[in-house]
């Protein structure tokens, strides 16, 4: 063993540690996808379940692939650089709209639709794709409060309480900007789908303000520093981490708050200029399908946009839990978060500052 | 000097075949990292449009609105922290390494591999360990309460974050320093105990200037990569104080702009070049005065 080669090692060593920091962002390899009797599709991690895709290989004898994303803009980069290879994507609510403002899905032909009245009424032209005119919602989830009820002593209602000094240290906001501008703006009475600058400035200041009494910000593993009381209040997404918590500590709820709620879906469209485009609208037509809907909540424990799904679904203590079925009285005022379009600066100045402070 | 630049003895002369056999390594950095880099420098001139697209062109508005307070501070908390962890890791890589290297050499080896194993599991995965080893159902918080002091779970807090990236960059500091220490004749430290030196001026006269080399590779390599870690701070820091890799992970996905993503990936990479040559330099005339040292004993 010289020197040279213990340097190279110990090189290789440091470079694999960053390496492997980066592994930990998306992961999808890409596939050529021209020619008939294929399918390739870009997914959200873990919303597409496995027995979806056999039944659909199985039915129509096209060969499917899924490639997965963890976040919007890794995806919509991906589509942005060209010849990505995918035929359907799966982009949430506000990703919709920018994909649809870069030109990068096709508008989708309803009347080679079947079975589209399956859709719950929320879903059917939302306010983020008028006419559903670009994307077929297939999953939906909210935006809420898990909270550990050993550890606050009392139920918790709302935002105000992830203000409360008596919760130092062990209150937890999402690391995503517009994620917790949701909290910022609702505990203020704001709607969070507001684009007034002056509202996210008093946004931004709550935020500031209840910076001093965080543990954290946490994408990642929310659900079990509530579970473990290490974290007594969170703010989350309702969906597979926080069902799982829910199910496994009862001293573990998840609320929509009191001040307002709101919605986000994942939605399929299809990519612009795709050689696959009847087995794209053949996908469309099979994920319509109640049997097939329902599978997203039996084996991917998210909800399922399709009404018709519902009585479907194998373990109905699934369609009861909150943090994958918001009660439907919790969702009264509930909407989706859209794309704040030129008012994402204001967003950006608070939220830099917010996180530097 | 002159001489030993000018004539290389026993220095073999390249071949056409000995070039052609290095292209696939060029092809290699050319490809992966000198294009990446060069894109990278391209698109920080770039301008931005609001829906996160990169338009070209050409401006230096991405680098006029990084002379930012919030940006310079992250900046400096980061460098703080990178360089926190290059002293840490080489303190106690030095400690490591002069273990090992003082061992029997048959023992040497299986030592250095204990370094490597538990690099043989996923960085995540390691990191996840540690919120579990020094959360509050973990055996560190455990033991303290059942000594009676009333202990909070350490996670998140600065400590986490510095015994995370010790953990993560230690290897990375004991394999320099080891390889500094080797060619040190152990005889030395005989003759050192002989002139009556403890072990603080062994230490301090012999085994660190001989091992300078080592230790100053030590620096680098650690502190360069800890400049780039984004993950450690989220999940044992609790991400209220992001360090540069974090604020670049938003820039590029969050906020949709590129062309300041990569503007300030550009002055990370220049500071960590700039600490690169600033060492490289400290290196060199360390090794001369070193060897005007050898000189007059």
């Amino acid at each position: 063993m010289n020197k040279k080669v213990l340097a190279l090692g110990a090189l290789t060593l440091a470079s694999a540690t960053v390496l492997a920091g980066c592994s930990a962002g998306g992961d999808a390899s890409s596939t050529g996808a021209a020619g008939d009797g294929t399918l390739s599709i870009y997914a959200w991690a873990g919303e597409i379940p496995d027995s979806a895709i056999e039944g659909f290989e199985k039915e129509t004898g096209i060969t499917v692939t899924v490639d997965t994303f963890d976040s919007n803009e890794t995806m919509i980069s991906k589509l942005a650089a060209g010849n990505s290879g995918y035929d359907v994507v799966e982009p949430s609510q506000y990703a919709v709209q920018l994909m649809v403002d870069r030109d990068l899905v096709a508008s989708i032909d309803q009347s080679k639709l079947e079975g589209f009245d399956n859709l719950a009424e929320k879903f059917v032209d939302p306010s983020f794709d008028p006419g559903n005119e670009h994307s077929i919602p297939w999953a939906w989830g909210t935006t809420g409060i898990l909270y550990n009820e050993a550890c606050t002593g009392a139920p918790v209602t709302g935002w105000k309480d992830m203000w409360n000094p008596a919760y130092t240290g062990k209150v937890y906001m999402l690391d995503n900007m517009l994620s917790a501008y949701i909290a910022g703006l609702q505990v203020n009475g704001l709607s969070a789908t507001t684009t007034d600058e002056g509202d996210i400035e008093k946004a931004t200041d709550s935020l500031l303000e209840q910076k001093a009494i965080l543990g954290g910000y946490n994408s990642t593993n929310y659900a079990d520093l509530v579970g473990t009381g290490d974290a007594c209040i969170a703010e989350a997404y309702s969906g597979t981490t926080s069902a799982t918590a829910v199910e496994n500590n009862p001293d573990v709820k998840y609320i929509i708050p009191e001040e307002g709620g709101t919605l986000w879906t994942d939605s399929f469209s299809i990519v612009k200029g795709t050689a696959n485009e009847d087995a794209a609208y053949q996908w469309l037509n099979y994920t319509l399908r109640p049997e097939v809907a329902a599978l997203v909540t039996d084996d991917a424990s998210l909800a399922s946009t399709n009404e018709a799904a519902l009585p479907l679904v194998a373990d109905q203590s699934q369609v009861e839990n909150p943090a994958i079925y918001a009660p439907a009285e919790s969702l009264k005022n509930s909407e989706f978060i859209v794309d704040p379009g030129d008012a994402l600066a204001f967003f950006q100045d608070g939220w830099t500052r917010v996180r530097a402070s | 000097m002159n001489a030993s630049s000018s004539a290389r003895p026993g220095r073999i002369a390249p071949s056409a075949a000995g070039y052609l056999m290095l292209l696939p390594a060029l092809a290699v950095i050319v490809l992966l990292v000198i294009v990446p880099m060069l894109v990278i420098a391209r698109d920080s001139f770039a301008i931005s449009d609001p829906l996160g697209g990169n338009l070209g062109g050409f401006t230096l508005a991405n680098y006029e609105k990084l002379i930012d307070p919030v940006y310079l501070k992250t900046l400096g908390y980061s460098l703080g922290m990178a360089l926190l962890n290059a002293v840490v890791c080489t303190v106690v890589g030095y400690i490591v390494a002069y273990y090992i290297a003082t061992r029997r050499a048959s023992l040497q080896p299986v030592l250095l591999v204990l370094v490597i194993i538990p690099f043989l599991t996923d960085f995540l995965v390691r990191t996840f360990a540690w919120i579990t080893l020094l959360g509050s159902g973990g055996p560190f918080i455990s033991l303290l309460r059942a000594l009676g002091v009333d202990a909070q779970s350490l996670v998140p807090s600065q400590l986490a974050v510095t015994l995370s990236l010790l953990y993560a960059f230690l290897p990375v500091a004991v394999f320099p320093i080891y390889a500094a220490m080797r060619s040190i004749d152990p005889s030395l430290k005989e003759a050192a105990a002989d002139l009556g030196a403890g072990w603080w001026q062994t230490h301090a006269r012999i085994f660190v200037p001989l091992s300078a080399s080592g230790l100053a590779s030590s620096v680098m390599l650690t502190f360069v990569p800890t400049l780039g870690v984004f993950v450690i701070p989220v999940l044992l820091g609790g991400g209220k104080d992001p360090l540069v890799g974090n604020l670049i992970v938003t820039l590029f996905t969050e906020f949709r702009n590129e062309p300041l993503g990569a503007a300030l990936s550009m002055v990370v990479l220049i500071l960590m070049l700039a600490s690169v040559a600033g060492a490289g330099l400290l290196l060199r005339n360390g090794a001369r005065r070193n060897r005007s040292l050898g000189k007059d004993a």
